[in-house]
């Protein structure tokens, strides 16, 4: 019995430790084309679009999120440190720029309005 | 739950977030998947076919020296003073701190009692029995009355068994991944009120037994207790495979709805936090509170059920009463459980349980370091290695899964007639393999 469970184990860890051997491969398809990723966010009406969108971004590369907005408000970046956008909401599009250097899923929330734009998942 | 710093202070309506784990790879997810489908029906064709453990759990004496510490009234005592002292430190901080999230009461409640407490009694046994302070307050009012700790005023009813548990812990998933201002020190020390009065209450009319089975803190450790390798057998420390503590589970009911609640708050968590959810209940003409109070109690009771069905769907022997197995499987899903709590909370524990501690140096937020941690840094290292963090995620997973099938495996031969060995498991496992499945899918999607 011991040794059939001895078996199972090393069954275990190689198949897994193939998978995680095999995936470095993979990135971010939605930028490899080198340009910078932006994201286009509009307030109108007290309504917010994107709705919970996912945005892939690389790690470490600056990121846009062009806000054009109707009124003025304030978006949250729930990175580590987080970071608050105060926008004008003069009706032209605002840009602000940043910079994840840490792995990890980041939202980027409308403090005024209490939803969820997006999701950055930088890798 | 991701718990963020807002070092501004202020909160926001809608929750808190710090940066969150990148999901797991698509190869790594089905991987595990497979890993488990395969393994759990090599279980089934290949394990033995006569129950190897039973209650009395059995085991080897741990060394003397550690047995005469751990029995020993200094070392009993220190634990106690360390429970008492964090939650009068935690009062403190939740009473007179700031309200902020640079408040550490946030993060000793919701990770370092959520998380690190089962954490630690995986590693080393019981913690939160050895800590419980609502034990301690019961004891010092048992000898300043002259009474018996272990006796109140009334015996406690066994048929409630741990649906109090059951129902607390539900009150605490439901607090803190539902109701929308879990992190505002006024619900916050309203909860804990709450439960302190309810186990104190509880405490004198039915004594200690009321925290062994209702205290849900108590209960899920002690649970997750079961998968260390530390057991106290005759008064004595023995050492024991984790399989063989898992079977010393006592069968009680609502052992199920325990682990129930459980494994399906931990998914919901995972799921509410996932675009595709996030976007529905933000287009939807129903309001987001209903549909996320709603989807809680539909994991919970989903989990519940499907592993209920799972162990029903057998033959029984005539001496047995069919309602009564899915309490008596119930032990065997507490691997998967903590294999999922572990993938799930793991950089929560490490880090914003670091940060904490860091944290909990100043609680008033006036610029104190009184534990000498205020310079440390957040170990980051699991963020910046997501496939190291991946892979232990999928591992804690499939083994949590092997463990699973094979302790029930091993209750199903004792429990059912032999002509049921083979089909009877059939149903729990495939339950089994679906909470796996999805646990995994969760954790890839979310």
């Amino acid at each position: 019995m011991r040794r059939r469970l001895a078996a199972l184990a090393v069954l275990l860890v190689v198949t897994v430790s193939a998978a995680a051997c095999g995936d470095d491969a993979s990135g971010s398809g939605a930028s490899s084309d080198g340009e910078r990723v932006s994201v286009a966010i509009t307030v109108e009406d007290g309504a917010t679009t994107p709705s919970g969108a996912t945005v892939e971004v690389p790690v470490g590369e600056e990121v846009d999120l062009v806000v054009t907005a109707d009124e003025p408000g304030q978006i949250h970046v729930h990175s580590d440190p987080e970071t608050e956008l105060d926008y004008e909401g003069t009706g032209e599009p605002e840009t602000f720029t940043l910079r994840i250097d840490r792995p990890g899923q980041v939202e980027v929330e409308s403090h005024t309005h209490g939803t969820l734009i997006a999701k950055l998942v930088v890798s | 739950m991701s718990l963020g710093p807002h070092l501004t202070g202020d909160l926001s309506a809608h929750g808190i977030g710090g940066q969150a784990d990148l999901p797991i790879p698509l190869n790594l997810a089905i991987a595990g998947g497979v890993a488990a489908l395969v393994i759990s029906f090599t279980v089934l064709a290949v394990a033995w076919r006569t129950p190897r453990y039973d209650e009395d759990g059995g085991g080897r004496p741990a060394p003397a020296l550690l047995g005469r510490l751990v029995a020993s009234v200094g070392f009993r005592v220190g634990l106690r003073v360390l429970g008492l002292v964090v939650l009068l430190f935690s009062i403190a901080a939740a009473v007179f701190g700031r309200e902020s999230q640079i408040n550490p009461v946030f993060g000793i409640f919701y990770v370092w009692l959520w998380v690190g407490v089962v954490a630690v009694s995986v590693l080393l046994g019981p913690f939160w029995k050895a800590i419980s302070p609502v034990r301690t307050i019961n004891l010092l009012f048992a000898k300043v009355a002259g009474g018996d700790p272990d006796e109140g005023l009334y015996r406690y009813p066994e048929r409630l068994g741990h649906w109090p548990a059951a129902l607390g812990l539900f009150a605490f998933v439901w607090f803190e991944l539902v109701y929308p201002a879990a992190y505002e020190l006024g619900p916050l020390r309203l909860w804990c009120a709450v439960y302190l009065a309810v186990m104190l209450l509880g405490g004198a009319l039915f004594g200690n037994r009321f925290f062994e089975l209702a205290d849900p803190f108590e209960v899920y450790s002690t649970l997750a207790s079961k998968l260390s390798v530390w057991a106290v057998q005759d008064g004595a420390l023995v050492l024991r495979s984790p399989l063989a503590n898992l079977a010393t589970v006592p069968v009680r009911p609502g052992l199920i709805a325990v682990t129930g609640v459980l494994f399906g708050s931990t998914g919901f968590d995972s799921f509410s936090e996932s675009s595709a959810w996030v976007t529905y209940v933000q287009g939807s003409s129903v309001d987001g509170e209903v549909l996320n109070n709603l989807a809680l109690v539909v994991f919970c009771l989903g989990a519940i059920g499907v592993f209920a069905l799972g162990s029903v769907l057998t033959g029984v022997g005539p001496e047995r009463r069919r309602r009564t197995l899915p309490d008596a499987y119930a032990h065997s899903l507490v691997p998967i459980v903590v294999g999922y709590v572990i993938a799930h909370y793991l950089t929560l524990l490490v880090e914003i349980g670091t940060r904490t501690l860091i944290l909990a140096s100043d609680p008033f937020s006036k610029g104190w370091d009184i534990l000498g941690t205020g310079d440390w840094s957040e170990p980051t290292w699991l963020s910046y290695h997501p496939t190291v963090l991946a892979s232990i995620k999928v591992l804690a997973v499939v083994i949590g899964h092997v463990l699973a099938a094979v302790a029930a495996h091993d209750r199903a031969i004792r429990l059912l007639p032999r002509r049921s060995h083979l089909t009877g498991q059939l149903p729990l496992l495939v339950a089994m393999v679906g909470f796996t499945a999805g646990g995994l899918f969760l954790l890839f999607s979310a």
